[in-house]
């Protein structure tokens, strides 16, 4: 394979040729209530082609399968000649490498040495173990899912990459039921390599179990303006989306607001930042689509914005160096600046430091969804409770917090110290960019009074 | 296509069917600062599906190998679903325009000008416009043990713009798009460009106090693409029939106004959703689901219909990784005869929604919505008197559906669905600080 991909963008005759190309392995489970619902087995390849010149823009080609590599680029050359860039294109310099990190002999882990047989009974294992933690379930589903994906990467510039990897997921639903009220819980969690340890899928089963049975005993929060704690998941997803997301170039159809360098955001308790290299995280590499070597990358230094997420060409284009987090969403799609492992650093104490003199106030823990413009930013949670006299009290259902993004980060008044990375097995869609997975990792978060309102009606 | 894959299948399973989807996409855009990306992608995707001793395996697969393909699907099936599938049989094919020889050979000279053209008539002072215009040509070929061996050609053009005003508040980019079978026509990219016009021109109108917050809204088609997601979900697949949907178990009932009539419609002519067949090779055919208020159907495919015990109604996707999942084809809204202009009078102070986008706060499942509606304009004695900032809508859609205001006449195609305006009135508009 290698001489092949080598002597195709070789035979190139654009200034700059890349050729990118990936075989996806996965199956997937589906457990619904006891019984398998479904099992799928795929086999994806296929990949990308792309050429610049001087004068010219891109033309890229995506393609499946592994046949024509050499036409592709070719096609890829003819479309950057039908493009046009009024600035002349620029690609940030990266370091030319040749890495060969694919495992050989394949590790004793890889998930397609295991008959799909054995990931059943281990998926109807796992559900029986979500129903059988509480008779008020009435029902759950199951998703086992792992995938292995072999990357090959070459460019004209000499850089040659071949990597193997494995990521394996658990998500879980729950559905409980009383008195003819019903309510839901989800939760996921994510590893690579290997399978989840099994403490840690029947840990997820058990909180997912309990969150849905709980819910059925919470009232609706009441709307109004409260002191709000996040738990490390929802402080995570938080600046996922409303700081990561924000700290990237313009990509196509998503997010085209990006936040200027210096600008004052929040506290200096705040600081936030995205770490690809972070190890045993699905959303790590060494190294990105593009071949650019992953770095840590400081986006919030003590309340300023202090750097952005770059591809080879946003780097080139604003005079920066490469960051590492242009990534591909899809099997033939272009790399754009995507978050890898969003983190929010930690400050001191714990969370009964920040519970610590509430009267009242709200926790929220963990997120359903998201959401973030220039404008403002919606978090709606999967769990909260109230907080009564410093401690955690009754749980309520239907929070949501709202505001504006300055607004909100400025509110941000304490951080403990309590870090730890979330092993949800998240993955973020970004308009025309495709689906990556991501990871976050904080401690938990103190908001000063902020409006919540309830989704309950 | 299909029958290598089924070839390699014979005598080792009870049955089998097998689709292959081809397809080549060309995009050219411009962005705001005018330089031209053109990309291209080439796939083709095989999926097989066997049943074997009573159970179900998928297997999926971009690469031309039927026997490593059949190997994969014969092992998922070790471990499937214990489910009796009934395959159709070969059956003649409606017709149904779906291919424009125009669109499908189409390249760079033929989308440069279209995406030009709506570049300079959007290109104002203060305005940032991005454009693009694409065009796919693809084929579908599916094939099963009962004999069905057949397939149809596609194309699928569109073009849209990103547009954003430049100090004009804070308002979201304005996003607006149209698709079908033939390259876009001169019409279609004005109807676009007066729809950008209709949002951005009206001037932002200082702080309004509202007088009620259960005043009408009047939602126009591109915002009802969008209202109607909870109630799309509540129509498809075996959450739907059997699960825990809003919906489930009550068909024939008076669930909503009876001005409100929806049906899915594959045959309609040119459409982003038109097809002969479904991807499980049963025939295409109108489904009416909402008829005068009345719920009267569910979508399926033959898996949903083998577990909820109903027939499919010719909706199955294939899709890579997951099986077959039931999804709308062209969803059709039965437009009323009230003129938007009448829509507007008829609503004396009220608000016009021009788009809606679900986020946080909502519930697509089970219809709740606590949205902002960052495109709504005050609308007083049937004027629109400017755009209004901070304003959410909050309420139930399924609540909505059943006091409709009016149905408008001015149906129009939003990617694939083709839906009137809506006079809603039972929406809580909230005035944010």
């Amino acid at each position: 394979m290698k001489e092949r991909i080598q002597d195709a963008v070789e035979r190139s005759r654009a200034g700059y040729s890349e050729l990118r190309l990936r075989r996806i392995w996965s199956s997937t489970v589906l457990v619904r209530g006891r019984e398998v619902d479904s099992a799928t087995s795929t086999g994806e390849t296929g990949g990308l082609a792309r050429c610049c010149s001087p004068g010219t823009g891109w033309g890229a080609v995506g393609f499946s399968g592994t046949a024509h590599l050499e036409g592709h680029l070719l096609r890829a050359h003819e479309l950057s000649l039908a493009g046009a860039s009024r600035q002349p294109l620029r690609l940030a310099p990266i370091p030319i490498r040749q890495i060969e990190s694919a495992p050989s002999p394949l590790p004793a882990d890889d998930p397609r040495e295991l008959a799909l047989s054995t990931k059943r009974e281990r998926a109807e294992r796992l559900a029986a173990v979500l129903l059988d933690s509480d008779r008020r379930l009435a029902t759950g589903r199951i998703i086992v899912r792992d995938e292995v994906v072999e990357t090959w990467l070459a460019t004209s510039e000499g850089t040659w990459i071949h990597d193997l990897r494995t990521r394996v997921s658990v998500s879980a639903l729950a559905v409980a039921e009383q008195e003819g009220s019903s309510e839901r819980a989800l939760g996921s969690i994510g590893g690579a390599p290997g399978w989840p340890a099994g403490e840690a899928a029947e840990a997820l089963l058990r909180s997912v179990a309990s969150r849905a049975v709980e819910r059925l005993h919470a009232a609706p929060v009441r709307p109004g303006r409260y002191p709000v704690i996040l738990d490390p998941a929802a402080a995570g997803a938080l600046m996922h989306r409303a700081v990561a997301h924000f700290a990237r170039p313009a990509l196509p159809g998503a997010d085209p607001d990006v936040l200027p360098l210096g600008t004052q955001l929040g506290p200096e308790i705040l600081t936030v930042g995205d770490d690809p290299t972070a190890p045993g995280l699905l959303a790590g590499s060494p190294y990105d689509d593009e071949g650019a070597v992953s770095r840590r990358c400081a986006i919030i230094q003590n309340g300023v914005v202090l750097g952005h997420l770059h591809s080879r060409e946003t780097a080139g284009a604003t005079g920066q160096a490469p960051t590492g987090h242009a990534r591909a969403g899809t099997l033939g799609g272009v790399p754009y600046p995507r978050a890898t492992n969003t983190f929010l650093a930690p400050g001191k104490g714990t969370l009964d430091d920040l519970l610590e003199g509430l009267p009242v106030g709200i926790y929220l823990a963990d997120v359903l969804a998201c959401d973030a413009s220039e404008a403002g930013v919606a978090l709606r949670g999967a769990a909260a409770r109230m907080i009564r006299d410093g401690r955690l009290a009754e749980p309520v259902k239907g929070v949501k917090l709202a505001g504006e993004l300055l607004e909100l980060l400025g509110r941000v008044d304490a951080v403990a110290g309590d870090f730890q990375w979330d092993r949800a097995a998240a993955r973020c869609r970004d308009g025309a960019a495709g689906l990556v997975p991501v990871t976050t990792g904080a401690p938990h978060l103190r908001l000063a009074p902020v409006e919540i309102g309830s989704e309950v009606s | 296509m299909t029958g290598p894959l089924l070839d390699v299948l014979a005598g080792r399973v009870n049955r089998a069917d097998a689709l292959v989807k081809l397809d080549d996409t060309l995009t050219l855009a411009i962005s705001p600062d005018g330089d031209t990306r053109v990309s291209a992608s080439q796939t083709r995707i095989s999926h097989l599906r066997v049943m074997r001793e009573g159970r179900i395996g998928y297997a999926s697969c971009t690469t031309d190998s039927p026997e490593e393909l059949a190997e994969q699907a014969l092992a998922a099936a070790t471990s499937g679903a214990r489910l009796e599938l009934h395959l159709p049989m070969p059956a003649p094919l409606p017709e149904v325009a779906i291919r424009a020889p125009q669109a499908a050979a189409a390249d760079v000279a033929a989308l440069d000008p279209l995406a030009r053209a709506l570049l300079e008539r959007l290109r104002r002072s203060a305005r940032r416009v991005e454009v693009w215009a694409e065009r796919s040509t693809g084929s579908v070929h599916l094939g099963n043990t009962r004999g069905v061996l057949t397939g149809y050609d596609v194309t699928l053009a569109g073009a849209g713009a990103v547009v954003e005003s430049i100090g004009a508040g804070y308002a979201p980019p304005c996003r607006v798009h149209t698709s079908g079978t033939a390259l876009p026509g001169w019409p279609d990219l004005e109807a676009l460009a007066a729809e950008v016009d209709r949002r951005l021109d009206p001037p932002l109108l200082r702080p309004v106090r509202l007088l009620a917050p259960t005043m009408p809204v009047c939602l126009a088609p591109r915002a009802v693409a969008s209202f109607l997601s909870p109630l799309r979900a509540a129509l498809v697949g075996l959450e739907a029939v059997l699960g825990s949907y809003s919906l489930r178990g009550r068909l024939g009932e008076v669930l909503f106004d009876q001005k409100f009539s929806l049906t899915d419609d594959p045959l309609a002519p040119g459409r982003p959703g038109s097809r002969p067949i479904d991807d499980d090779g049963v025939v295409a055919r109108r489904v009416p689901l909402i008829e005068r208020g009345r719920l009267v159907g569910f979508l399926a495919d033959l898996e949903v219909g083998a577990r909820a015990g109903v027939p499919s109604t010719g909706h199955a996707w294939r899709r890579a990784g997951a099986g077959s999942r039931v999804g709308f084809t062209n969803l059709r809204v039965v437009p009323g005869i009230e003129t938007r202009a009448t829509l507007l009078t008829m609503m004396g102070r009220g608000l016009l929604v021009e788009d809606l986008e679900w986020g946080s706060g909502s519930n697509p499942i089970r219809g709740t919505l606590n949205v902002r509606v960052p495109w709504t304009y005050l609308v007083e004695n049937g004027s629109v008197r400017g755009r209004l900032e901070g304003i959410r809508l909050s309420g139930n859609v399924f609540t909505a559906l059943t006091r409709l205001g009016a149905v408008g006449g001015d149906a129009t195609w939003v990617g694939a669905a083709c839906v009137p305006s809506l006079l809603v009135e039972g929406l809580t508009v909230v005035q944010e600080a």
